[in-house]
């Protein structure tokens, strides 16, 4: 696999556009449900997708092949992503993340509260009000499927960090969800 | 009983972590003792799971066609600029190409005056029989008067570049005002020839093309005053 990343990635630096939409084909619809997820408007993430393979292309020469090219792009697109929203909405965030505080009290529950069968458009509604720190680690565990050592890699965080964060965003969608 | 103790262990096992998986794992052991006796713990690991399982189940979104086009429209555009407005990454790494392509540029002019002055009579002559003075010598004085003007921009706006650029421009312009005079030398010895005033035009157009970068680098730096970029792009047309 690596191998295969490295030959592709050598491809791309060559020049050889087929190569470098190859790679584009190969991670633009999963980072772009990631994006849009973050930053909830298509028309953003569209923007920030482009810019994010733009910003790819002109750092594949930096590529060694310690991680995949896939989690290597999940990387660049999440700091595009938290930078976007960092800078857009910082007022916002420091208002919510207060609120967050208080939505995140526990429900005093000793049976299920969440519907053992969620309708995905309440999930992805729920999923939208997530603070950005916790929503990233979500969406890479629960909805990408990747594994916390590899979370810790594209956040820049550690794996305990980014267990406490899945944890933190599936208590808050549990009370989300309950209501 | 606090169960946040078990907080952790909660999330592996929702994720399907089992202690018959994992015989050395005391704890996930423990955890799954209290879980037979929890009503909490149940409530949220069935939670957890339910939401887990529509969270992996969610479609993909797609981007529409137009973005890889746009993308590579974007790439095709950025490598087609010069190098000094390229964005950052690039910037860097492109002082090494313009440093070699002004060397050959120099080893081109050099390789094309010895290649003149040991081929046959007859090349010369034809070489020769060109029209090549009939323009040369305005042509000449036209890259003086830029390159004289450049270089005035040039070096009042040095401070604008970093050491090691100016390093760099600095031994590229001594390899090309070398090549210069090497060209000027041979078209003094045999004024007719069109291939020696081809060398020195060459040359000549190799300098006014890095002092051209050199101001330009200087005004994308944003130290360079309007009046400087101004007067550059004057001289450029």
């Amino acid at each position: 696999m690596r191998t295969a990343d490295l030959e592709l990635a050598a491809r791309c630096r060559a020049g050889d556009v087929d190569a470098f939409e190859e790679l584009y084909r190969q991670h633009a619809r999963r980072l772009f449900s990631l994006v849009l997820r973050m930053i909830g408007s298509a028309d953003d993430a569209e923007d920030l997708l482009q810019e994010v393979f733009l910003q790819a292309h002109r750092k594949l020469a930096g590529f060694r092949g310690e991680s995949t090219l896939g989690t290597w792009l999940y990387r660049l697109t999440m700091n595009h992503c938290l930078d976007h929203l960092r800078g857009r909405q910082a007022k916002m965030s420091r208002a919510t993340d207060s609120l967050d505080d208080e939505d995140a009290a526990e429900p005093a529950a000793r049976a299920p509260v969440v519907p053992s069968a969620i309708s995905r458009m309440d999930l992805e509604r729920a999923i939208d009000t997530l603070p950005e720190g916790c929503k990233a680690a979500f969406l890479l565990h629960d909805v990408e499927g990747f594994e916390h050592r590899e979370i810790a890699e594209i956040l820049g965080i550690s794996d305990g960090t980014s267990k406490s964060q899945v944890h933190k965003a599936r208590m808050k969608l549990r009370v989300i969800l309950s209501r | 009983m606090n169960c946040d103790i078990y907080d952790g262990l909660l999330d592996d096992y929702v994720d399907g972590a089992r202690a018959s998986d994992r015989p050395g794992d005391e704890r996930l052991a423990v955890f799954e003792s209290h879980l037979a006796g929890c009503a909490r713990c149940q409530a949220l690991v069935a939670d957890f799971t339910s939401i887990r399982r529509t969270a992996s189940a969610l479609e993909e979104h797609l981007p529409s066609p137009r973005l890889w086009t746009k993308i590579a429209s974007s790439i095709e555009e950025e490598q087609q600029r010069p190098w000094w407005q390229r964005p950052l990454g690039n910037a860097f790494s492109a002082w090494v190409p313009i440093s070699v392509a002004a060397s050959l540029a120099v080893l081109v002019a050099g390789a094309t005056w010895v290649a003149l002055r040991h081929a046959s009579a007859d090349a010369v002559q034809q070489a020769a029989a060109t029209p090549a003075d009939s323009a040369g010598v305005p042509a000449e004085q036209h890259y003086e008067q830029a390159i004289a003007g450049l270089q005035r921009l040039a070096e009042s706006q040095n401070e604008a570049l970093d050491p090691e650029t100016r390093a760099v421009l600095k031994q590229n312009l001594a390899v090309l005002d070398r090549a210069i005079s090497e060209s000027r030398a041979a078209l003094a010895d045999e004024p007719t020839s069109a291939l020696a005033q081809e060398s020195l035009l060459d040359a000549l157009d190799t300098k006014v093309a890095l002092l051209q970068d050199t101001v330009a680098l200087a005004s994308d730096t944003g130290d360079v005053s309007n009046d400087a970029a101004g007067a550059a792009k004057e001289l450029n047309q």
